[in-house]
Parts: C-alpha cells; sequence; structure tokens
C-alpha cells in the first residue's frame, strides 16, 4: 500500500465521526429546507417547492435578526480580543502572585453560561437589583436596564464579553510565550521601544493565535443563543434576538420544522461567509513571514 | 481480545448463585404479598401542568379532593406564569415524547396546534355532547375540532371594557361612543387618557385585533378556504381606528408598549375613561384601596356603529395527554375539576368565569359574584381566534406589524397588506402543495 493511502485509511475512522454529527445534521437541514414539515402536515416532511426560502427572503425579521447578530459579534468579538490582548500581555509579565491571578481570571470562562446570564439578570433587576439599589441610595430612581434596546444590547455584549474574554487571554498567553526571549532581547538592544516591539514582533508573531481566537469567538457569536435566551429572552422588542433564537422558536414554539431548517441552515452559511472574510483578513495583515514563523 | 462470557466468574461459584437465588426467594414471598396490598392501597397519582395563577387557584379544591379518598392523588405541578412560556414548557416534554404528566391545562389559542401534533386523546369517550349543552354558547367553542372534543373547558373568560360609573351615566354603545366619550372628558380636564388596551408586541395585541375586526365586520381567518383576510377594508379600518386614539391623543402613545397589567396600573390610578382588560381585572382594581375602587363597570366589548362586537374568548381547559398510563382515573379528575363546585369557587375567589349555565342561574352566586351578569353576556358573542394550527406564526406577525404601525413604522393599508402577504407566504411555507395534508390529524 502507498503511504497515501495508508493516511486515508488511518483518517478514515475520525472523517466518519465528523461526517456523522457534521455532514449529515446538515445535508438533513438541507432537505428538510425543502419540505414543509409543521403542525399543517402533522409533522411528516412534504415537498413544498422552495416556499421557505421564498418565505426567508421576505421575512423581515430574519434580516433583522440576521443584523442584530452580525453585529452582537462583531462587537463583542473586537472588545474580547483588544481585552483579550492586553489581559494576556498582562498575565505574561513577571508579577508577583502570576499563577493565582492567572487561575483567576479564567473563572468567568469557567462559568456555565445560563448561571452567568441568570447572575446578570439579577444585577440589572429593575428594581430589586444591586445596581439599582446603590442608584435609589444615592436618592435616584431605579432604571429598567433590560427594558430599553440601547442599555439591554450594551449589557448583553458586557456580559459576553466579561465571560469570553479569559479564553482569548488564554489562546493568545500561550501565543506569547512561545516568542523567543531573546528576539525581544536583541530588538531593545537595537533601542526599539515597547511599542515598537509590539507592533514590529509580538502581533505579527501572535497572528496565528489571533486568528485562532478570531475564528472561534466568531463562530460561537454567532451562534449565540443561551445568554440571549436567559438574559433577554430576545427582548425589549426583538431587539437582542439572535438568528440562533429565531430558529428555536420555529421549531419549538411554532412546531415549523422546515422552516426551522431553513433559518439554520443560512445561518450556516452567513456563518461561512463571515468566518472566511475573518480569516482572508488577518491572513492578509499578519503576512508571509510572521505566519510562516510561528507556524 | 477474547471475549469473557458475562457473569463467568459466578457460574465457578454454584454455591454462591444457590445462595443468592435461596436469598431472592425469601425476600419475594415475606414481601411480596405486603407489596401487592400496598399497591392497591396506593392513590393512583394523576399530575396535572398549570399556569402558576391557576395552580393557586384550584390549590384548595385539590387538596380536598385529594383527602377524600377517591383513590386518585392530584399532583398540580406549578408552570411558570406567562402563557408563552408555559406552552414552551409543555411542548419541551411533549416532543419527547412521555410526558411527566396525565392531564394539560390548555389556553384556547394552543389547542390547534397540540391536536394537529397529536398529543392528545379525544374525550367524547367520556363526555357526551349534552355536557357541553349544559354551558354558555361562548364556552362551548374552542374546545372541539373536526368530529373530536379535545378540551373540557374550565374557565369562560372573554376580554372585557371597563368604563367608569363616576364618569359617564352608561357605557358606550359603540367605538364612536367610546371615542367621542372620551374626547369629551379630556377637553374638558375630568381624566388624562381615553382609552388604554395592550399594544405591544406579543399575543395581547392579537386578542384586541380579533375584537377589533370582528367590531368593524372584518375577519381574521376564513375557514373555508383556510387563508387570512388581513387585507380587506374593514380589516384596515380596524387597524386604522386603533391608529387613531393614539394619533388623536385618546390612547397614550405609550399604550405600545402595554401589556395587560400595564394597562390595568394606569387605569387604576384613575388616568383614564376606559380599559380593556380580562375579568380578574375587576378583582384588581375593587381589592386594593385606589382612587377608582367602587366606579368602575363593566361591558361586553363594543364594535363599530352597526356591527356587533365581542371579546375575544380567553378560556382555560383540561386535555388529556396521549400515552398517560391512567386515563380513567385522569378523566375523573378532568370531570371534577372543571365541575361546578371548582368554578364556583374560582368565579367568588379570583372572578373567573363560570363555563356552566346553572352557576349563571345560580341567586346566591349572583349575589356575590356581581360580575357575573356580564360575564354572561360576554359569553353570548365571544371571538374565537383563527382556529388553525399556524396560529401561533400568525399571531407572531400580525401581532409585529401592528405594533410597528403603532410605534409609527407605516399606515393602516400598507400594515395589513403586508401582514397579509406574509401570513399566506407562512401558510404555503406550512403547508406544502395544496391537499398534500393529511386530512384528519
Amino acid at each position: 500500500m502507498s503511504a497515501p493511502t495508508v493516511s486515508l485509511l488511518l483518517m478514515l475512522p475520525a472523517l466518519l465521526l465528523l461526517a456523522s454529527v457534521f455532514l449529515y445534521p446538515l445535508l438533513r437541514y438541507g432537505w428538510l429546507s425543502l419540505q414543509a414539515s409543521s403542525v399543517l402536515t402533522g409533522l411528516v416532511p412534504v415537498p413544498n417547492g422552495g416556499a421557505n426560502w421564498g418565505r426567508l427572503l421576505d421575512d423581515a425579521r430574519f434580516w433583522t435578526d440576521a443584523g442584530q447578530t452580525l453585529r452582537f459579534a462583531l462587537c463583542s468579538v473586537s472588545l474580547e480580543l483588544l481585552g483579550g490582548l492586553a489581559l494576556a500581555l498582562l498575565l505574561h509579565r513577571p508579577l508577583r502572585g502570576r499563577g493565582p491571578l492567572r487561575a483567576l481570571t479564567l473563572l468567568p470562562w469557567a462559568l456555565p453560561t445560563t448561571v452567568m446570564a441568570l447572575g446578570w439578570r439579577w444585577i440589572l433587576n429593575d428594581p430589586h437589583g444591586p445596581i439599582n439599589a446603590a442608584i435609589r441610595s444615592l436618592g435616584g430612581s431605579s432604571y429598567g436596564f433590560l427594558s430599553t434596546p440601547a442599555t439591554t444590547w450594551f449589557f448583553v455584549v458586557l456580559a459576553d464579553v466579561w465571560k469570553t474574554m479569559p479564553f482569548v487571554a488564554l489562546l493568545l498567553l500561550a501565543g506569547l510565550q512561545t516568542i523567543p526571549v531573546d528576539l525581544e532581547e536583541a530588538l531593545r538592544l537595537e533601542g526599539a521601544s515597547r511599542l515598537q516591539i509590539l507592533r514590529r514582533l509580538t502581533l505579527p508573531l501572535l497572528v496565528p493565535y489571533l486568528t485562532l481566537a478570531l475564528l472561534f469567538r466568531l463562530a460561537q457569536a454567532l451562534g449565540v443563543f443561551d445568554l440571549i435566551q436567559v438574559l433577554t429572552g430576545g427582548g425589549p422588542a426583538g431587539s437582542t434576538e439572535s438568528l440562533a433564537l429565531y430558529a428555536y422558536l420555529n421549531a419549538m414554539r411554532f412546531l415549523d420544522f422546515g422552516y426551522a431548517s431553513t433559518v439554520m441552515l443560512a445561518t450556516f452559511l452567513l456563518l461561512l461567509v463571515s468566518l472566511g472574510g475573518g480569516w482572508l483578513l488577518l491572513r492578509r495583515h499578519g503576512q508571509g513571514h510572521a505566519t510562516e514563523r510561528a507556524a | 481480545m477474547a471475549a469473557r462470557p458475562p457473569f463467568s466468574s459466578l457460574r465457578r461459584q454454584p454455591a454462591v448463585v444457590g445462595l443468592l437465588a435461596v436469598l431472592l426467594l425469601l425476600l419475594l414471598s415475606a414481601t411480596g404479598q405486603k407489596a401487592l396490598q400496598a399497591v392497591a392501597a396506593e392513590p393512583v397519582p394523576i399530575r396535572v401542568l398549570m399556569p402558576a395563577p391557576l395552580a393557586d387557584a384550584v390549590a384548595g379544591p385539590v387538596a380536598r379532593f385529594n383527602a377524600s379518598g377517591s383513590g386518585v392523588a392530584v399532583e398540580v405541578i406549578r408552570g411558570p406564569l406567562d402563557t408563552e412560556t408555559i406552552s414552551d414548557l409543555a411542548i419541551s416534554s411533549l416532543l419527547l415524547g412521555e410526558a411527566p404528566f396525565d392531564l394539560l391545562l390548555v389556553d384556547v389559542s394552543w389547542l390547534p396546534k397540540y391536536v394537529a401534533a397529536g398529543w392528545f386523546v379525544p374525550l367524547e369517550r367520556w363526555f357526551g355532547p349534552e355536557v357541553l349543552e349544559a354551558m354558555e354558547p361562548g364556552a362551548r367553542l374552542g374546545n372541539g375540532l373536526g368530529e373530536h372534543l379535545w378540551r373540557m373547558p374550565l374557565t369562560g373568560d372573554t376580554g372585557l371594557l371597563y368604563w367608569r360609573t363616576d364618569l359617564m351615566p352608561r357605557p358606550p354603545r359603540d367605538t364612536s361612543e367610546l371615542v367621542a366619550i372620551s374626547r369629551d372628558l379630556q377637553r374638558h380636564g375630568r381624566v388624562r387618557w381615553g382609552y388604554l388596551w395592550q399594544g405591544r408586541q406579543y399575543e395581547g395585541l392579537s386578542c384586541v385585533m380579533v375584537e377589533m375586526l370582528q367590531g368593524f365586520g372584518a375577519r381574521w381567518w376564513d375557514d373555508a378556504t383556510a387563508r387570512t383576510q388581513l387585507d380587506s377594508p374593514q380589516a384596515v379600518a380596524a387597524a386604522a381606528w386603533l391608529d387613531g386614539l393614539l394619533r388623536d391623543g385618546v390612547s397614550p402613545r405609550a399604550v405600545a408598549n402595554y401589556a395587560e397589567n400595564d394597562a390595568l396600573q394606569s387605569f387604576a390610578a384613575g388616568e383614564a375613561a376606559f380599559l380593556r382588560n380580562w375579568p380578574y381585572a375587576w378583582r384588581e382594581i375593587e381589592k386594593g384601596d385606589g382612587p377608582v375602587k367602587g366606579k368602575v363597570g363593566v361591558t361586553a366589548m363594543v364594535g363599530a356603529p352597526g356591527e356587533q362586537g365581542g371579546g375575544t374568548l380567553g378560556t382555560w381547559g383540561l386535555s388529556l395527554i396521549k400515552g398517560s398510563p391512567h386515563p380513567e382515573e385522569a378523566v375523573a379528575v378532568i370531570r371534577w375539576l372543571t365541575g361546578p363546585v371548582v368554578q364556583r369557587q374560582l368565579a367568588l375567589e379570583q372572578g373567573y368565569a363560570p363555563t356552566w349555565s346553572a352557576l349563571y342561574d345560580d341567586p346566591d352566586l349572583q349575589r356575590r359574584a356581581p360580575m357575573l351578569a356580564v360575564q354572561r353576556q360576554a359569553l353570548q358573542h365571544p371571538q374565537l381566534r383563527p382556529p388553525t394550527p399556524a396560529y401561533a406564526q400568525l399571531s407572531d406577525l400580525l401581532a409585529r406589524q401592528v405594533n410597528g404601525m403603532l410605534t409609527g413604522q407605516g399606515g393602516p393599508e400598507q400594515t395589513m397588506g403586508t401582514a397579509q402577504r406574509q401570513s399566506l407566504q407562512v401558510l404555503r411555507s406550512l403547508a406544502g402543495p395544496p391537499g398534500s395534508g393529511p386530512a384528519d390529524p
């Protein structure tokens, strides 16, 4: 047997596993999106000639949710990358008690999202939450943080950043530790400032790690469900509804599995385009030499 | 790896196996008899899922039923408060098969969806047609679908119009009078707002729309064609009337964000002449010490001049879940929970409208539940929400469109046109080509 055949054979079990958990559901979504499968058909799939896709194009709610999901993902992921980078640089420096500090920053990431979202809901509760209690003790009147679209959106992003920044920091910290110390010392001897070292050495060498963090986080943020379901339920007035939540509603509340699959598949295509875009962007910025060196 | 037969180590030790067998036999013979007796005496558990307020309301009667030694132990599961949330909870259980409850308290708007999904057992085996005939006309609606009876109604609630007895001698007869009285009172500074209702983007707004569509001679749903008719001139007129209430200041702009309770609080504080709400609101107003206590009258929902108005039917009833291990006992629980004893108590303590005509004729109840006459009147011409399994979606998109109109995102004609177009798209995508769905679920 030739080498390629052997390697293919060795990869076969993994490929089969991937196909069964990724490819099969995807194909099934594709098939279901071309069917009516709802209470009107007794939950039995019946081909409906692409009516689901026609409906999707005219469904203002889908496009509103798509815009909201993209906006949420872009804002929270950029903040997480910036914050995570700062945190990683801080934790990389020789500090006293660095070990416990590193463990401590990971805490929000370790919490289950549902628990953390419930916590935030309580913090923001009107009028009993601690923030409103503080406002009232200062003589103000309590504020409905989760009943105004703008503040609700802000806190959804904040909660997401708070939870996942440690994850980004961890990835980048691992990247920082692969950068040889002598390179940095050499630059310093040449008289480079800290900012110059960061821009010319650290960031280019971190690009593969930044790419990884970006792809992971973007994929998760575009599929955001649990945080929003628990914190706001998509409200107020649908202003924080994400695509995943809309698909869930279609399946679980409306029992419309055909259209729910269509929404899921459309979300998947959106995800693919966004991830491709993010990847290309970072690749171009990272330039050949840095990626080759670190990779 | 060589396969090893199971229990191979035991096979090598017959003494141990023998000892175990003897012990097992001893245990069985000693306790078996007793265990069987215990099972026979143990009451059959029947679990009922209800929204929390109704679960609390029936807690007293349920405790008495369990103590009566009927051989059935009713366990009421307190579900979430919100109607949508409790439906989500029930559906997640039902989709997985094996629901952890035998009976479900079903809102009238869920029934077609649940029936189409095949989750209920028809009840006509236990309840003949004469049972429903002993109920008020409105209470009979929304329980049957096709040839079957799927639900026994527990409450006969409809949307009602509340008015201030201190501000006017009699309630308005139609929508024009309602606006005229409101503007007159507002002009003279007697009251800040005319009419408060539910304009938030949720099911409550759909209930308001059902009433207004009916009141303007329009139809949301045409049973014969199984299509919506939201873009008819009458339907546009109904939407335009609601839009005009905000435009002319008869209702506050904030109505676009009002649910039942927001509207009730404002009305109870004396800020308006009229309120649209369910029967429970009357108790809420009367039990406090608010400025309008004792100054509130209730009447059936009005329509446009010359049209028959009517309140939206918002009844709850019990349905039997398919796969319940004890259908006979569960039906006994339905019979008792929806019976006159419990309904009488719900009317007295919580103000829920009964379904049995006999209760409305009861002089004692008439005296102690002053709303009874109006509730009976409202049950003569109630409005059913479109009885289609697709209702949840149709309602969702109509409420979204109308709320958009109320917040200034489009005129009545455009709003209703879009709602109609989207409704037809939803129905097409739900149903597949005509005639492909099963005729009778």
